[in-house]
């Protein structure tokens, strides 16, 4: 199918496309892996959209001062194959290939698919887990939202009408952190059927000092499971508390919804297994890099 | 799809019965309703427009009947809405138990959706639907929580 008719702008500045933006009705276009098929498929009938692909100053990954940041247009290819996010950020690399297929991710971008806010995306997951900020700007200027504070529900989040996200920073992991991903869907490259993104940073004697456990595909965003964080702090990361600490992820933490892939009752169990996995092998990691 | 569960409402059923009738308050318990009309004692037409996200709100022409009334404590609605995405319809039974100053509501809808959002958006229909319902029996709270007032 063909999309219903648009005006269509292609800015070569941020300042530009912040300017259009303004417009009543006027939507960014990053990738367009989610907009575009909607658009196609008549659900969304922008009246106009503003192609971001000739901003050039929103592409690009730089590190400084101990802070990663990745402009919003960066392709997911870009971040899979780079190597200073494979260092720094190696959750991040861990969760790349789950992201749809290569197709998608050598054309969707990391800012397109944080604004979209899909319940079943991986990097809202991801970067809550890495408690980054994102840097949001409008004609009226700049600001940064938590993560946490980003993602307001289901496909919503703090994003103004007219406001764009430029980038997303990612602060550096303290010493002796761990990290895991862990997702099925039902083939590789479907929405994730459960995910969980999972950071542990151990303190000097060995035992959990903080965590972080995401879920996604199992609500209206990406969910922290609080009472099973909880559940760590302080604690030796032993098989036992481990397995505690999924089954409370799986049960009081979540509230999954069901359709003809998957009941409620197996996300939760979904929610169980990856959650136990990715905390031992994130567990794992944590140790190996404690001097 | 069903959706059920219950929801604690301010007053008596006595005392809300007339309220829930009242094609207003009915309205606030259907976000994205634009309009709402009683046509007839026990029937309402109207529109509604619903967008999730990237989604432009699509409208919807909808027609509800309430059937099976034992006042104050129960009545099922017959709920029938179509438009350019697609339909959905069914019944939803509500029973209201005093509660304290206040009632009890037990819902059971039980719902068919088709068309294309049901075809394209399968994977999200439990969560919208979640989402509507906690929106809807809210705004039904602070209204019925206004009017008692």
């Amino acid at each position: 199918m063909k999309p219903p008719p648009f005006r269509y702008f292609r800015p070569r500045s941020l300042e530009e496309a912040l300017a259009q933006l303004e417009r009543e009705e006027a939507k960014p276009l990053a990738g367009g892996q989610s907009l575009i098929p909607a658009m196609n498929f008549r659900l969304a009938s922008p009246g106009a959209l503003v192609d971001l692909n000739e901003v050039q100053e929103l592409a690009g990954i730089s590190d400084a001062n101990g802070t990663v940041r990745i402009g919003a247009m960066t392709r997911h290819a870009a971040v899979e194959r780079d190597a200073r996010i494979a260092n720094r950020v190696p959750l991040l690399r861990e969760t790349m290939p789950h992201i749809a297929h290569p197709q998608i991710r050598s054309r969707g971008t990391i800012g397109g698919s944080l604004a979209h806010a899909d319940p079943a995306a991986e990097l809202p997951a991801v970067i809550l887990a890495l408690d980054a900020s994102l840097v949001i700007r409008s004609t009226g200027g700049e600001r940064r939202v938590e993560a946490g504070d980003f993602f307001t529900g289901l496909f919503a989040t703090a994003l103004e009408p007219g406001e764009l996200v430029t980038a997303v920073e990612i602060p550096a992991a303290p010493a002796r952190t761990g990290w895991a991903f862990e997702e099925f869907a039902r083939r590789h490259g479907d929405y994730a059927l459960v995910g969980v993104a999972v950071r542990v940073t151990l303190d000097p004697k060995g035992r959990c000092e903080s965590c972080r456990i995401v879920l996604l595909s199992v609500g209206d965003g990406p969910v922290m499971a609080r009472s099973a964080m909880r559940s760590l702090e302080g604690v030796d990361l032993a098989p036992d508390a481990i397995r505690e600490a999924a089954d409370r992820a799986g049960s009081a933490d979540i509230d999954p919804p069901a359709d003809i892939h998957a009941s409620a009752v197996y996300r939760r169990q979904l929610a169980r297994v990856l959650t136990r996995r990715a905390l031992t092998r994130a567990a794992a990691r944590a140790s190996e890099t404690r001097q | 799809m069903i959706v059920e569960g219950t929801y604690a409402l301010p007053g008596s059923p006595e005392a809300i019965w007339d309220l829930l009738m009242d094609p207003e308050v009915l309205a606030k318990a259907m976000p994205g309703t634009r309009r709402l009309d009683r046509v007839a004692p026990n029937r309402y037409e109207g529109t509604m427009g619903v967008g999730i996200g990237p989604i432009t709100a699509a409208e919807f022409d909808l027609v509800i009947e309430v059937t099976d009334i034992q006042r104050p404590l129960s009545y099922t609605m017959q709920i029938d809405s179509k438009g350019r995405f697609g339909f959905s319809r069914g019944t939803a039974r509500v029973e209201l138990t005093p509660d304290g100053a206040g009632s009890s509501m037990r819902y059971r809808a039980d719902l068919q959706v088709g068309g294309k959002i049901a075809g394209l958006g399968q994977r999200l229909l439990d969560s919208v639907s979640k989402m509507l319902l906690r929106q809807g029996l809210e705004a039904l709270h602070k209204e019925l929580t206004a009017r008692l007032t």
